[in-house]
């Protein structure tokens, strides 16, 4: 078992009986200025025990923390890792960005790729990682959802052949090998100590990342040098600290087939229509999508329009659901992709992350204020992955327009209409 | 406000009586999607014995109780054990997330006004561990009376099969005087019904005549 740059509970050292391993103890809990502090997530608001303990709610998921724990921090461990085996062709716009993040990277220097969906981000990092490996530092590269860790680290491994690759999720087996290369969720950078010359987090916008600030106080502690962030629908934080240049970045602008992205046409509906009577016009225009681009993606709002919105398309093909806590979500993906299933219907769930050719995207509901128009883009962004199918049609139907829904489709058309660097 | 579950922020449309009747105005601790996860049982189909779901007639489990000569206790309980509650009950009594008690806070107080709720204690060795008692982080705000005190015992009713859970020896003793009026036991989870039972076995060996019922969380 591997404990390198880790940082764990007293319960779980003594549950993996590694008692005796050298490790650096602190109190899991500490007060600071008055305030209870959780030292694995950095958060404070921690909540008191009848027993008079305290406890830190924010990371509870990964065993419990209290006052009277400690941490374990392991020393981290040399990393021979091996060379790039990936020989694959970037576009010049990728090699571009390549070199500009492999300076960020070796110069420790926090990066951000901007890159719009299908633009080939995760390829152009490969050189900054084997530049990194070959220091002989450790990387680690964080994605939000355990699906796209189970997705990514077969490719990496590919990438670097001979090198050690670690899978790390809730309810993961403990990594046996001292792996230089660790694919994780960013939950699971919590339990990491000054561990990696480079992170890599995926999908930087999204939940759980944006919503909970433990995992950003995460990767500070995880990491020894370069942040490398990457997403196609930056906040508003990070769209300022790239005009400040207080962080560097690279963009790319097309996708890697050169094609533009797919812009989304507005359907406009009655609301009553949604989700219980869709009209015969709607499910004619399905139908014709079906033929076109071969599957739809339907996404809506809410858990509750899926089985009510599959019914309505039953005589088109056959039709799946899917969403969040849906066991066979990654069955029914590749049904889609194989053909067995024509339509989709899902929440955000599967917003990003998916690739899937020949795919035409529908929004049900856009003007839902759960659906930003971050989610809005990346939703349009299912369409047109495909260098043969470039142009997948991709639809907001709503009863009305609403700003994020303009604001999608404003920043689609200006990436279309900005040039290459 | 978040909801206490998923985090989500909490939306609540309120309806102009509510803000203008006087009565305190507060958002529920949970959002509507976490609670629509929970499936709460119907009382008229339940199982008069034990309250399990969908059993309108004495259910087999009461039936033997019953030939073994115990009084029925009657109970009811407020949600089924899905798996969106075994989740739940994972991360509050399996990890110790004692703030999730709080997503039950509007819960109606079970039984008549006079009746006495008697909530059944930790074992020693789990309340050192946890930090808290489950039931009583779930119904103390009712107004509790502990009557009952609890050993430890060998291994807890969690990790065990379905005959081992029944063959559990009693460990609860009295430690308070008895009331005349009505008890209602009150626990987490009810499985089997033998801590229950064993509870409600406790009182009458101490020599409570009057009736005892049960009520859970989850059935």
């Amino acid at each position: 078992m591997d404990v390198a740059g880790m940082q764990l509970s007293d319960d779980e050292v003594a549950a993996a009986g590694m008692t005796q391993a050298p490790a650096a103890q602190v109190p899991a809990l500490v007060q600071r200025h008055g305030r209870w502090w959780c030292e694995r997530c950095g958060q404070t608001n921690l909540v008191r025990l009848p027993d008079g303990r305290w406890y830190c709610p924010h990371c509870v998921v990964l065993g419990r923390l209290t006052s009277t724990s400690q941490l374990y921090r392991f020393a981290n461990a040399a990393a021979t890792a091996g060379p790039l085996t990936w020989h694959g062709q970037l576009t010049p716009a990728q090699a571009q960005a390549a070199r500009e993040v492999t300076a960020a990277a070796l110069a420790r220097r926090d990066h951000l790729v901007w890159a719009v969906t299908g633009a080939g981000k995760t390829e152009l990092l490969f050189l900054a990682v084997a530049a990194v490996l070959a220091r002989g530092e450790r990387v680690a590269w964080a994605s939000p959802r355990v699906d796209v860790v189970l997705e990514l680290a077969p490719r990496l491994q590919a990438a670097f052949a001979t090198t050690p690759v670690a899978v790390r999720y809730g309810g993961a087996p403990w990594p046996s090998v001292a792996a230089p290369l660790v694919v994780t969720t960013t939950h699971q950078l919590l339990r990491y100590y000054h561990a990696f010359g480079l992170i890599i987090v995926d999908e930087i916008d999204a939940f759980p990342y944006a919503a909970e600030s433990g995992l950003a106080y995460a990767v500070q502690q995880a990491k020894l040098g370069a942040m490398i962030a990457l997403t196609a629908t930056p906040s508003a934080t990070l769209r300022r600290a790239v005009s400040r240049q207080t962080i560097g970045v690279s963009r790319l602008t097309r996708r890697f087939h050169g094609h533009p992205l797919p812009v989304p046409q507005l359907q406009l509906v009655r609301a009553a229509q949604l989700p219980n009577r869709l009209a015969p016009r709607l499910l004619r225009q399905i139908a014709r999508a079906l033929v076109g681009a071969g599957r739809l993606l339907l996404f809506v709002p809410a858990v509750a329009w899926l089985s009510v919105v599959a019914r309505q398309l039953q005589q088109l093909g056959h039709v799946a659901t899917v969403h969040a806590t849906d066991p066979a979500r990654q069955a029914k993906v590749q049904a889609l992709r194989r053909g067995a299933v024509d339509i989709l219907v899902t929440t955000t769930i599967l917003e990003r992350g998916v690739t899937i050719p020949h795919c035409a995207v529908m929004v049900l509901g856009a003007n839902s204020p759960l659906f930003s128009a971050a989610a809005l883009i990346q939703m349009a962004g299912r369409a047109g992955r495909a260098s043969t199918s470039p142009d997948d049609p991709v639809w907001f139907v709503t009863p009305h327009v609403t700003r994020n829904v303009l604001a999608a489709r404003r920043e689609i058309r200006a990436l279309n209409r900005a040039v290459a660097p | 406000m978040k909801c206490l579950l998923c985090r989500q922020p909490l939306t609540q449309n309120w309806v102009l009586s509510q803000l203008v009747c006087g009565a305190p105005v507060r958002l529920p601790p949970i959002c509507a999607n976490c609670a629509a996860q929970f499936d709460p049982i119907d009382p008229a189909t339940a199982c008069p014995g034990c309250g399990r779901a969908d059993s309108p007639t004495l259910c087999a489990d009461c039936q033997r109780w019953q030939a073994s000569g115990e009084p029925l206790l009657h109970h009811r309980a407020q949600f089924q054990y899905t798996p969106a509650m075994k989740a739940l009950i994972y991360q509050f009594k399996g990890l110790g997330d004692y703030r999730l008690a709080g997503a039950f806070a509007d819960l109606p107080r079970p039984g008549r006004a006079g009746d006495v709720l008697v909530p059944l204690p930790s074992e020693p060795g789990h309340w050192r561990e946890r930090g808290f008692d489950p039931v009583l982080a779930l119904f103390g705000h009712w107004g509790l009376t502990p009557l009952l005190a609890k050993a430890d015992t060998a291994a807890p009713q969690a990790s065990k099969t379905r005959a081992q859970r029944l063959a559990t020896p009693q460990s609860f003793r009295v430690v308070r005087p008895l009331p005349r009026r009505r008890i209602i036991l009150l626990d987490d989870v009810y499985t089997t019904g033998r801590t229950l039972y064993h509870a409600a076995d406790a009182l009458r060996a101490a020599g409570f005549a009057g009736e005892v019922v049960s009520f859970s969380l989850i059935r």
